[in-house]
């Protein structure tokens, strides 16, 4: 610890953003699950320690009036994993959150922290790219709003600049009623994982109506290719096309070797997690086409 | 000895209010440690991954070696230490020891946090329930088995 560290809790967001744009090496401090991790292992040792903590309702979650969902920076894991607001495929957030860690992370850790993270075997990048959410950054030079597709950009990198914060995740709603399914393969319980796919399928007389796929864990962000999932809509849901996508899929990872997993085996996995994906969410479309409750 | 960007607060710890100074990055696991000489909860790794030195915050399991500790001012927290009933091991604690579920003793402490918010949430929850409040919680002598007996018997025992 240098010894000119300090820490601080502000009351407003304009304060943040103001101590951030002045020193490069302040860090906001959400649930810690990552950042004091970090900071343990020798990795990092930032100047100030500024916690969200005291911040008014940043850790709120809101059904809006027009069908969408706003999640405040602050909301834990758990919060997300419990809320019941989520309808359509904006289930698929609360799908990724009660995958996260174990249950005392879940207690820590909040949305914020993970995306601004921004580890791309962490399971909210993926399923908010899949949700096609809009990220609300705040920054001593205003406001600005980011699709998730855009807010990562590298390892650990997002496109947030010195001095911005990530202050809520707005879900859209949804009115094809989509199913949703989180598919996470991890070596151990709890762990990040080795791949991940979020899928979001909506069917209506037997056509696809939404067809969102997004893999995690094979690249330096998450994986989504708009142009392929548009093949899909408006047809039956077919083996023969799923092949092809996860194929043109493929072609967009940059997948890594650790101990998760060998690179080689992170592209064996992803079409089997696809597939899987699809066919449990398509599973739920036909329940619910049916008339009866999931 | 204090510094000048020393943090003082005050939380209550194992239900006695308590007011001390941090350094800016101290984490609550030192704070607890080190500073109030509570060596219940075990630094086992450091990286929130082994679960030794999990303890309750506002009631909820967290991990202390990833919460700094001066984020605590104004909060609730209870070590393993603080668990005990009229000075004698809590029902569950009694579980633990009575089912063979200490064995070196170094996941103990979180295990028994974890376990008791889960008994409080879930007055009888089936060995799914207890497997999943067990995750993240790591025991080298890999005494599961006892671990999830133990759960199962104190909550029999309260329920009767
Ligand atoms: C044992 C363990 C297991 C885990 N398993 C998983 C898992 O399976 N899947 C998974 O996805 N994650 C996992 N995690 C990570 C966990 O989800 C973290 O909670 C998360 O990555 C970070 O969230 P946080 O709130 O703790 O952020 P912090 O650690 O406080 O912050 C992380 C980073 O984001 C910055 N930051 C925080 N909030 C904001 C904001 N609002 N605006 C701008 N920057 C911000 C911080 O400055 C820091 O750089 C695990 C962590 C641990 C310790
Ligand atoms: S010491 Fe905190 S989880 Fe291992
Ligand atoms: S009893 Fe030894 S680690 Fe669990």
């Amino acid at each position: 610890m240098g010894p000119g560290m300090t820490f601080s809790e502000p009351e407003t967001l304009d304060e943040v953003c103001s101590l951030l744009s002045k020193d490069p090496e302040a860090r906001c401090l959400a649930g810690g699950a990552s950042l004091v991790a970090m900071m343990n292992a020798g990795l990092l040792a930032p100047t100030q320690l500024i916690s969200l903590r005291k911040i008014p309702d940043l850790g709120a979650i809101t059904s809006m009036p027009d069908g969408s969902v706003k999640i405040g920076a602050m909301a834990r894991h758990n919060d997300v994993a419990a809320f019941s607001g989520f309808l359509g495929a904006q289930r698929i957030i609360s799908a990724a959150a009660c995958r996260i860690g174990h249950p005392a992370i879940r207690n820590m850790g909040t949305i914020g922290g993970s995306i601004c993270h921004a580890d791309p075997s962490a399971d909210y990048p993926t399923a908010i790219t899949a949700a096609d959410a809009v990220v609300s950054i705040l920054g001593s030079e205003g406001a600005r709003q980011v699709a998730a597709r855009d807010f990562f950009v590298d390892w650990l990198e997002t496109t947030l600049e010195q001095g911005e914060i990530a202050v809520s995740v707005t879900i859209p709603p949804d009115p094809s009623n989509a199913s949703v399914h989180y598919e996470k393969f991890t070596r151990a319980d709890g762990d990040f994982a080795t791949v991940s796919v979020a899928a979001c399928l909506g069917m209506s007389d037997g056509v696809v109506q939404t067809f969102r796929v997004v893999v995690g864990g094979v690249a330096e962000k998450p994986v989504r290719s708009p142009e392929d999932e548009a093949v899909f809509i408006g047809r039956p849901l077919k083996d023969s096309d799923i092949v092809e996508f996860s194929a043109a899929l493929e072609a967009l990872c940059n997948p890594i070797d650790d101990m998760r997993g060998s690179a080689d085996y992170r592209l064996k996995l992803m079409p089997r997690l696809i597939s899987r994906a699809l066919k449990r969410a398509q599973a739920d479309q036909l329940v619910s086409d049916s008339g009866e409750t999931a | 000895m204090t510094e000048s960007n020393d943090i003082p607060i005050r939380l209550t710890l194992n239900k006695s209010l308590k007011s001390v100074f941090c350094k800016p990055t101290e984490t609550l696991l030192s704070l607890l440690r080190d500073g109030f000489g509570l060596t219940g909860s075990k630094r086992g790794c450091n990286q929130g991954l082994c679960g030794a030195c999990t303890v309750l915050i506002d009631g909820k399991p967290m991990r202390s070696c990833l919460t700094i500790a001066a984020t605590c001012n104004g909060r609730d927290v209870v070590t393993v230490e603080g668990l005990l009933e009229n000075g004698k091991l809590s029902t569950m604690q009694q579980a633990l020891v009575d089912s063979g579920g200490v064995q070196c003793g170094f996941c103990t402490p979180g295990v028994a946090i974890a376990l008791t918010s889960l008994l409080r949430e879930d007055p009888k929850p089936d060995r799914t329930k207890i497997r999943e409040a067990l995750s993240g919680h790591l025991c080298r002598c890999s005494g599961y088995i006892k671990i999830v007996d133990a759960a199962e018997a104190a909550a029999e025992k309260a329920g009767s």
